[in-house]
């Protein structure tokens, strides 16, 4: 089945004025990023997972498998230039996954994407006054930060005594990396806070 | 092939990360996102004639262009990687902790560093810089043709999706 595939039908063909081998290859990702899509969007859409990347990452990473053994049957690597092909196709598939995931959690998901649909959706909150007070409620916590203290804390990121939040060490490293973070790419402090 | 082939990965990724650090260092009021593009687009051809000095020998053409596309995809991750510590709220509620006395901080303390009128003020600063928003002086917010946009495409995204909370 391969080897028709390589000679009969995918092999370079000028003078048919058949697409190049190159451009064919890198189908390979579209197609994958065509079924993560789908896949992700099914799982969301019919089973409204509470932690939905769990299974953008496992889709993502049997997407790789999958293109990684596909490439391999269609073109073996016998030079670096194939080599060098299967690396880009992988690598570009998983920033396609990867650009879906984030938008999906940023866009839709996100602090920003949510303002802008309060403020399209319903015109009483567009002061700003009313749309800040809208997401610091009646309760204890505002709506930012209910949503992601317990997950800091059940993570084991954070402790949290009565009103006291404690950083524990697997969070002080991740808090290190983003201060350094900050530094090397004179992001200010983060948070979306220019 | 394989241990060279992860050594260029590096070396193209580190190179772009460095710089980015540089430009930004010297752009400090500049758009990050727009220098992390502007960095992969302009050192992408360099990088497809890089060939011999990574490879030890010239590449074909298709290994050229494979070249290519894979620095830019190695600039689209540092564009992501980017997104974690400058817009993350919960990597910032963690550099707050971190930066406290005893890395502890009551709810209250917590809030007057990093509050939701913060946030939510400086979201609508850059959406106003974006052109999503107008905000008048007593506070009132128009969407402007770009975020008319912008909320339609989220609306129907979480339709979609069937979100029904969120943020």
């Amino acid at each position: 089945m391969s080897s028709w595939f390589r000679r009969g039908f995918w092999q370079r063909d000028a003078a048919a004025g058949v697409v190049d081998q190159p451009v064919i290859r890198l189908l390979l990702p579209v197609a994958g990023i065509a079924v993560f899509f789908a896949l992700s969007w099914t799982t969301v859409f019919l089973f409204q997972p509470r932690d939905p990347k769990r299974f953008f990452l496992g889709y993502a990473l049997l997407l790789l498998v999958a293109a990684a053994l596909v490439y391999r049957a269609l073109w073996p690597i016998e030079r670096i230039e194939d080599a060098l092909g299967l690396v880009c196709d992988l690598l570009l598939q998983l920033l396609a996954c990867l650009t879906m995931w984030n938008a999906f959690y940023s866009v839709l998901w996100g602090f920003s994407g949510s303002l802008i649909y309060d403020l399209f959706n319903d015109a009483a909150l567009c002061h700003r006054e009313r749309l800040i007070r809208s997401y610091e409620g009646d309760g204890e916590l505002d709506r930012i930060l209910a949503r992601r203290l317990p997950n800091l804390v059940r993570g084991g990121w954070i402790d949290r005594r009565d009103r006291t939040l404690r950083l524990r060490p697997k969070g002080a490293v991740m808090a290190i990396g983003t201060l350094a973070s900050f530094k090397v790419f004179s992001l200010g402090m983060g948070g979306g806070v220019k | 092939m394989l241990l060279r082939l992860a050594l260029v990965l590096i070396a193209l990724f580190a190179s772009q990360a460095v710089l980015v650090a540089l430009v930004s260092a010297l752009r400090r009021r500049g758009n990050v996102y727009v220098t992390i593009v502007g960095v992969a687009c302009l050192t992408a051809p360099l990088a497809a004639f890089a060939d011999r000095l990574l490879f030890g020998r010239p590449l074909d053409p298709d290994g050229r262009l494979f070249l290519a596309l894979t620095h830019l995809a190695l600039g689209g991750f540092l564009f992501h990687f980017m997104t974690l510590p400058d817009r993350s709220v919960t990597l910032r509620i963690l550099v707050e902790l971190l930066l406290a006395p005893d890395r502890a901080l009551s709810l209250g303390d917590l809030t007057a560093r990093y509050g939701v009128r913060t946030m939510i003020g400086s979201r609508l600063d850059q959406l106003q810089d974006g052109r999503c928003v107008t905000i008048a002086a007593d506070g009132a917010i128009a969407l402007l043709p770009r975020g008319r946009s912008f909320g339609r495409a989220v609306t129907a995204g979480r339709r979609m999706f069937r979100i029904t909370s969120a943020n």
